[in-house]
C-alpha cells in the first residue's frame, strides 16, 4: 500500500464529472482544431476528437461504476457509443471522399480556398 | 477511510492525461502527419478510459474501428493529399485568438456544468470495490438484436441497428462513387 | 237645353277655337321648321285661312250665345239707365215684385228704404228730364247713408260661374280654371271676336309681303345691303290666334289666378307680335320695353292678389257650388254680404287680420268662440277703420296691374314704341283688346274697390288722358298719334270707372274698340299705300284712297264724340258721342257732389282733353287726306287697298257709327247689357271711409237733366272748338303751324311735347342707367372679387394637392416604401457577407452558437431557480 500525501485525490473512486471533464476537454480541443486548421484533414481530425469526447460522455453516463443510484444509462450509454463510432466511421469516409475530390479539383487541400459558396 | 491508492483512479488520471495532452497536441501541431499520430494516441488512450468505465466491448471496438480503421483511412487520405510541395498553411493569429477564446468559454461552460451535479461526484470506495467486473459483449449483442437482458423494461436497438447498417452501406457506396478515379483532366476551378 | 250649361259650353268652345288654330298652325308650319323643312309659300295662306275661320266661328258662337241664349234667359230691363238713344217709356218690368218701386230696376232689393228710391218720374217722362226727385232721392240716400241704417244696394247680377278643372289644391285654397259669365262677359266676347275677325281678314291682305322672300327696308346687313329673309306669313297668324285665345281667356276667367295667367299670356303674345320683325333692333327693343313695363305693373297686381287670397281664402269671382250642394262664396259675395245690404264691407277675415292684436286678447280672455261677435263689434267701431286699409291695398295692387297693361301714367311709355309691330297688331292688340284688358279688370273687380281706390283710379286716368293728348298734338308719325290717342282714351275709361260710372267707362271701352280699330286699320291702309309712317310726307290722299279716307273720317267723328240733339227723338250721335258724354256727365255729377276744389280737375281735364282730342284727330285727317300732297312721288304711287283690306274698314265703320244705338225691335243695346252686368253693390252713392269727405255718386244721378245738359254741351262744344282749330291750322291754312311752332312762347312748350314730356329720358336716367350701372358693378364684382375668391380656392386646392403629393406621397409614403425596400435589400446585402464560404468560420459560428445557447440556458435556469 502506497500512501500519498494527496490521499483523497487518488483514494476515492472517480465520478461522472471527471469523465465529463475529460470529454469536455476532448470536445473543446476538437472544436478549436476544427476552427483553426486550414487543412481539410485537420478539420476531419477535429471532428473525430469531438465525436470521441461525446463518446466518453456517453460511456460515463452508462457506467455502473461511476454512479451509485439507478440513474446511469446502463447499456444504453454503451450502445449509443457504439452507434456513434459506426457513424463516425461512415462520416469520415464521406468526408474523406469530399476532401479527395476537392484536392483533385483544386490541387490544394486548403479549405480557405473553398469559398465558391461565398454569398 | 482507506487512504491507499485506488488504482482505478490512478489509471483514470493517467489515461486522461495522455488523452488530453495528445488532444492538445493535435490542436497545436502544424504537421499533418504529426497531428494524425497524436490523434491515434489520443484515441487509444480514450479507449483505455472506456475500459475503466466498464465498457469493455466498446473500448475494444474503439480500438478496432476507430483507431484501426478510421484513423488509418485518415492517414491514407493524408498520404493522398500531400503530394504537392509542402505549403505552409498557417492560420492567422487573430483566428487563433478567437478560437482559443471561444474554446475556453466553451470549456468553462462545460466544466461548470459537469461539476454542478452532485450525483456525479462518484461512488464510495467500499461500494466501488464491491462491484464486479461486468461482461458487456453479450448484453450489447442481445440489445442490438432487440432483447434487453440487463434492463428488460428498456427497448431494444434492433431498428437502430438496421438503420445504421443500411446507412453505412449507402455511405460507403456513395463515398466510393464520390472518390472514384476520374479521367485525367486539368485542375478545373469549381 | 239648360242655358246654365249651354252658355258656358258655347263660350268655352269659342275660347278654345283660336287655341286649336294656334296648335295646328304650330304643328304644321313652325314645328317642321325646327327640323329644317320650311313650308312653301303656296300653302302658307291655308294656315291663315284656318286662323280666320276659327276666329270667325268664335264670333258666330259668341253672337249666338248672346242672342240665342243669354237674352232669352236674362232679358234686359226695358229701360236702361244709361241709355241715351231713343226714347223709351219707363214701364214697370214684368220681373218686378209687387209693392216694389214702380218701374224701378229689377236689381233693387225689395227691403228697407225702397220708397226712398221710388222714381215716379220714370213712369212718365223721357230720359231728358228726370225730375228733381232723382236728386231728392239721391240726397235722401245720402242722408240715409249718414244714419245708422244703410240704404239698399243692388243685388248680384245674373251670372253663371263654375270650374272646369282644378289645377292645384292646398287645404282650403284652390287654383282652378273656371268661368264667370255675365252680360259683360258675353258683350266682351262679341266685341273681341268681331274685331279680331276683322283684323285677321285685314291681315290676310296687309301681310302679303310675307308670302315671298322679304326685304326689310329698315335693316342693313354688314355689307351695306338690305336684309333679305324668308317670309313668315304663317307665324303672324299663329301669334294672332294665340293672342285671341289669351284675350278671350282673360274675359272668360272665373277667378283672379286664371286671369293673371292669361294676363301674362297676353303680355307674351304682345311681345311676340311687337317684335314680329325681329331683325329690327327698334322692334325687339320695343317688345322688351312692353313686356318689362307690363311686368312692373304685375308686381303690384301680385301684391293685390296676395292680400285678397290671404284674407278671403278664394280667388273666384262668383259663388261655386260643390257637388255636395254647399255653396262657397266668391270674392264678391264675401265683400258684399246680404246682412250689410250688399254694401262693400271688409270681410271678417280682413277685420280679423287688421285687428289681430285685439282678437288675440279676446281669445285669451274668452276663448275662440267669441271671435265672430268681436269682429262684428270691431266692424262698427267708428274710430278705427278695420279692414279698410287692407281693401285699399288690394284695390291699389290690382289697379297697378291695370296701369301697366292699359298704359296709364306712369307706365304709359311702352305703348308708343309698340307701334313697331305691324299695323294689324296695333289695331287688335294695342287699341282694341289687350290694352282694354286693364279696363276690363277694373270693371270686373269693381266691387272690390273702395271709394279711395276709385279716386286714385280716376286721378291716374285723368292725368293720363291729359298727358297723352298733349303729346299727340305734336306727333308726326301717324301711328304714334293714334297710340297716344289710345292712351288718352284709356285714361278716359279709367276716369269714368273711377268716378263711379261703371257703365260709362265700359261703354267707352266697347265703342273705343271699334273706332280705334277702324282708325288703326285705316292708317295701316295708308302706310301700305305710301310706304311711310310720317304724315309730313302725306297729303291729299283722299283722292287716291277714298274708302280709307271716308271710313277714317267716320272714325274721327266717332272719337271726338260728334252728335247732335234731335229734339223729339233724343240725341243723334256716333258711338263715341254717347260713351264720351256718359263719362263727362259722370264727372260733372261727381264734381257737384264733392266740395274739394282739386276734385274739379277731374271734370276740367276730360273737357280740355275732348278739345285736344278733336284737334289732333282732325289734324291727322287733314294732314293725311286733305290739302296738297307733300311728297309727289309717294302720292303718285299711292293706291287704294285691295278689298280684303277695305271690307273690314267698312264693317268697323258701320259699328263705329251705330254700336251705341239700340237695336229696334229686340230689347238690346250695349248700355243696357252693361247695366245688367252691374256688379253687386255698385249702384248706391257711397262715401269714403278713410277719406270721409269723398263721395262717389250713383251712376243713375248722372242721367238727371241738370247734369246731362251742361255736361253734354261742354263736351260737344269743346269738340267743335277743337275741330275748328284743326281746320284753321291744317285745312284752310289760316295760320301756318310752322310759324306757331317757332313762336318764342310756344317753342319751349313745343319742345316739351315733342320729347313726350321727357318721360323716356327720365326713366332711362332713373331706372335704366342705374340698373345697368348696378349690373356692370355686380358683374365687375363677380369678376374681381368672387372669381378671385374662386381662383384663390382653386389655387389653394392645387397647392394642397401639390403639398400632399410632394410631402405626403413622395416623401413620406414613397420614401417609406422605398426605404423599406432598400433597407431590406441592404440588410440582405450585408447579411450576405456572413456567407464567406469559409468553412472554418462556419465552424466557429457553430461553436460560438453553442456557447451562447449554453449561456442562455444557464442564465435562464439561474433566473428561474433564483
Amino acid at each position: 500500500m502506497i500512501t500519498l500525501p494527496l490521499a483523497n485525490f487518488l483514494a476515492q473512486p472517480v465520478g461522472v464529472s471527471q469523465f465529463v471533464i475529460v470529454g469536455a476537454i476532448m470536445f473543446t480541443c476538437g472544436a478549436v482544431c476544427m476552427a483553426t486548421k486550414r487543412n481539410a484533414l485537420g478539420i476531419l481530425m477535429g471532428i473525430e476528437l469531438v465525436l470521441n469526447g461525446a463518446n466518453i460522455n456517453f460511456i460515463a453516463f452508462g457506467s455502473p461504476y461511476l454512479r451509485s443510484d439507478a440513474g446511469s444509462l446502463g447499456m444504453d450509454g454503451q450502445l449509443m457509443s457504439l452507434f456513434v463510432i459506426v457513424l463516425a466511421a461512415a462520416e469520415a469516409a464521406v468526408a474523406l471522399a469530399i476532401a479527395l475530390n476537392f484536392y483533385n479539383n483544386f490541387n490544394s487541400i486548403d479549405v480557405d480556398r473553398a469559398n465558391q459558396l461565398k454569398g | 477511510m482507506d487512504t491507499s491508492i485506488y488504482w482505478p483512479t490512478f489509471l483514470f488520471w493517467f489515461f486522461a492525461a495522455v488523452c488530453c495532452m495528445f488532444a492538445i497536441g493535435v490542436v497545436l501541431a502544424t504537421n499533418i502527419v504529426r497531428m494524425a499520430f497524436y490523434l491515434v494516441l489520443s484515441l487509444a488512450a480514450s479507449s483505455g478510459l472506456f475500459f475503466l468505465a466498464g465498457a469493455d466491448f466498446v473500448g475494444a471496438m474503439q480500438l478496432m474501428i476507430y483507431v484501426g480503421g478510421t484513423l488509418v483511412l485518415l492517414i491514407f487520405g493524408v498520404m493522398l493529399t500531400s503530394q504537392a510541395k509542402f505549403v505552409s498553411m498557417k492560420t492567422s493569429q487573430f483566428d487563433w485568438t478567437l478560437a482559443a477564446l471561444a474554446g475556453l468559454c466553451l470549456l468553462a461552460v462545460l466544466i461548470s456544468a459537469a461539476l454542478a451535479i452532485p450525483e456525479w461526484k462518484g461512488l464510495e470506495r467500499a461500494e466501488a470495490e464491491s462491484l464486479g467486473i461486468p461482461q458487456t459483449a453479450t448484453p450489447l449483442g442481445m440489445g442490438l438484436l432487440g432483447a434487453r437482458v440487463d434492463a428488460p423494461q428498456r427497448s431494444g436497438y434492433l431498428l437502430v441497428f438496421e438503420i445504421v447498417s443500411v446507412h453505412l452501406l449507402v455511405v460507403l457506396v456513395g463515398a466510393a462513387y464520390l472518390a472514384r478515379a476520374k479521367r485525367k483532366r486539368s485542375t478545373a476551378v469549381g | 237645353m239648360d242655358p246654365q250649361t249651354v252658355i258656358p259650353n258655347l263660350l268655352t268652345i269659342a275660347w278654345l277655337l283660336p287655341l286649336a288654330s294656334f296648335v295646328i298652325i304650330w304643328i304644321a308650319y313652325s314645328l317642321p321648321q325646327l327640323f329644317g323643312s320650311r313650308a312653301s309659300y303656296a300653302i302658307q295662306p291655308y294656315g291663315a285661312y284656318l286662323a280666320v275661320g276659327t276666329i270667325g266661328l268664335a264670333f258666330v258662337l259668341s253672337a249666338v250665345t248672346l242672342l240665342g241664349f243669354w237674352l232669352p234667359t236674362y232679358p234686359l230691363s226695358s229701360h236702361g239707365h244709361a241709355e241715351h238713344g231713343e226714347h223709351h217709356k219707363h214701364e214697370p218690368s214684368g220681373h218686378d215684385k209687387a209693392g216694389h218701386d214702380a218701374g224701378g230696376n229689377e236689381n233693387h232689393d225689395s227691403s228697407d228704404d225702397s220708397s226712398a228710391h221710388l222714381l215716379p218720374s220714370h213712369s212718365t217722362s223721357s230720359p231728358f228730364r228726370w225730375a228733381s226727385e232723382t236728386t231728392a232721392s239721391a240726397t235722401a240716400t245720402h242722408h240715409d247713408a249718414a244714419s245708422a241704417e244703410r240704404p239698399h244696394n243692388n243685388t248680384p247680377p245674373p251670372s253663371i260661374s263654375g270650374n272646369w278643372y282644378t289645377l292645384a289644391k292646398c287645404g282650403d285654397l284652390e287654383i282652378t280654371l273656371g268661368y264667370y259669365i255675365d252680360a259683360l262677359t258675353v258683350t266682351m266676347f262679341c266685341m273681341v271676336t268681331l274685331i279680331a275677325t276683322c283684323v285677321h281678314v285685314y291681315a290676310l291682305g296687309y301681310m302679303h309681303d310675307e308670302l315671298q322672300e322679304f326685304t326689310d327696308p329698315e335693316v342693313t346687313t354688314h355689307d351695306g345691303k338690305k336684309l333679305k329673309r324668308p317670309g313668315r306669313f304663317h307665324r303672324f297668324f299663329q301669334y294672332l290666334s294665340l293672342f285671341s285665345f289669351s284675350m278671350l281667356g282673360i274675359v272668360l276667367a272665373g277667378n283672379l289666378a286664371m286671369m293673371f295667367v292669361f294676363w301674362e299670356l297676353v303680355g307674351i303674345c304682345s311681345y311676340f307680335l311687337i317684335g314680329f320683325y325681329t331683325e329690327r333692333k327698334s322692334a325687339s327693343t320695343a317688345a322688351n320695353k312692353a313686356f318689362i313695363v307690363n311686368r312692373v305693373g304685375d308686381f303690384g297686381m301680385l301684391v293685390g292678389l296676395m292680400a285678397l287670397w290671404s284674407t278671403l281664402g278664394t280667388f273666384a269671382f262668383g259663388d261655386i257650388t260643390r257637388e255636395d250642394g254647399t255653396v262657397e262664396p266668391g270674392i264678391f259675395s264675401q265683400l258684399h254680404t246680404k246682412e250689410n245690404h250688399y254694401h262693400l264691407e271688409p270681410s271678417p277675415g280682413m277685420i280679423q287680420w287688421a285687428a289681430r292684436d285685439k282678437i288675440k286678447e279676446v281669445v285669451l280672455e274668452k276663448g275662440g268662440a267669441a271671435i265672430p261677435a268681436t269682429i262684428e263689434e270691431l266692424r262698427h267701431d267708428p274710430n278705427h277703420q278695420y279692414g279698410h286699409w287692407l281693401l285699399l291695398i288690394a284695390g291699389l295692387g290690382l289697379f297697378c296691374g291695370c296701369v301697366g297693361k292699359s298704359a296709364q301714367f306712369p307706365l304709359h311709355v311702352w305703348l308708343p314704341d309698340a307701334m313697331e309691330g305691324p299695323t294689324p297688331v296695333s289695331a287688335l292688340v294695342h287699341s282694341a283688346t289687350m290694352v282694354a284688358a286693364g279696363v276690363y279688370l277694373v270693371g270686373r273687380a269693381y266691387p272690390i274697390f273702395i271709394p279711395e281706390v276709385l279716386l286714385v283710379i280716376a286721378v291716374v286716368g285723368s292725368i293720363t288722358l291729359f298727358l297723352a293728348a298733349t303729346i299727340a298734338l305734336t306727333a308726326t308719325d301717324i301711328k304714334r298719334v293714334l297710340a297716344y290717342s289710345t292712351i288718352s282714351q284709356l285714361g278716359y275709361m279709367m276716369l269714368g270707372l273711377g268716378l263711379g260710372g261703371f257703365v260709362a267707362g265700359l261703354f267707352h271701352l266697347i265703342t273705343h274698340a271699334f273706332f280705334k280699330g277702324l282708325l288703326f286699320l285705316g292708317s295701316g291702309s295708308v302706310i301700305h299705300a305710301v310706304h311711310t309712317n310720317e304724315m309730313t310726307e302725306m297729303g291729299g290722299l283722299r283722292k287716291k284712297m277714298p274708302i280709307t279716307a271716308y271710313t277714317m273720317l267716320i272714325g274721327c267723328f266717332a272719337i271726338i264724340g260728334a252728335g247732335l240733339p234731335i229734339v223729339h227723338l233724343g240725341y243723334f250721335g256716333l258711338s263715341g258721342f254717347f260713351s264720351k258724354d256718359a263719362i263727362i256727365e259722370q264727372s260733372f255729377s261727381h264734381m257737384t257732389r264733392n266740395e274739394a276744389p282739386w276734385l274739379w280737375l277731374l271734370f276740367l281735364l276730360p273737357v280740355v282733353g275732348a278739345l285736344m282730342t278733336a284737334f289732333y284727330m282732325f289734324r291727322l285727317w287733314f294732314m293725311t287726306f286733305a290739302g296738297q300732297p307733300r311728297d309727289q312721288h309717294r302720292f303718285d304711287h299711292a293706291h287704294e287697298s285691295p278689298r280684303v283690306m277695305t271690307v273690314p274698314l267698312i264693317i268697323l265703320a258701320i259699328f263705329a257709327i251705330g254700336v251705341a244705338w239700340e237695336i229696334p225691335g229686340i230689347n238690346l243695346s250695349v248700355p243696357k247689357l252693361l247695366e245688367q252686368a252691374r256688379p253687386i253693390g255698385t249702384l248706391a252713392t257711397v262715401e269714403g271711409n278713410l277719406m270721409s269727405e269723398l263721395v262717389i255718386p250713383t251712376e243713375h244721378d248722372s242721367h238727371a237733366f241738370e247734369i246731362r245738359l251742361p255736361a253734354g254741351l261742354m263736351a260737344s262744344g269743346m269738340a267743335a272748338v277743337g275741330l275748328l282749330l284743326a281746320a284753321l291750322l291744317y285745312l284752310w291754312r289760316v295760320v301756318d303751324p310752322a310759324k306757331v311752332r317757332h313762336n318764342l312762347l310756344v317753342r319751349p312748350l313745343y319742345a316739351l311735347l315733342w320729347h313726350k314730356w321727357w318721360f323716356d329720358e327720365l326713366y332711362d336716367l332713373v331706372f335704366v342707367k342705374p340698373t345697368l350701372w348696378i349690373g356692370r358693378f355686380v358683374a365687375g364684382f363677380d369678376r374681381s372679387v368672387i372669381d378671385s375668391i374662386l381662383h384663390a380656392c382653386t389655387w389653394i386646392c392645387r397647392a394642397m394637392s401639390v403639398i400632399v403629393d410632394v410631402v405626403g406621397d413622395r416623401t413620406l409614403i414613397d420614401r417609406t416604401v422605398d426605404g423599406i425596400a432598400s433597407y431590406t435589400w441592404r440588410g440582405g446585402l450585408s447579411l450576405r457577407r456572413v456567407q464567406t464560404g469559409r468553412l472554418r468560420q462556419y465552424i466557429m459560428f457553430l461553436v460560438v452558437g453553442t456557447i451562447i445557447l449554453f449561456m442562455i440556458a444557464t442564465i435562464w435556469r439561474a433566473a428561474v431557480a433564483g
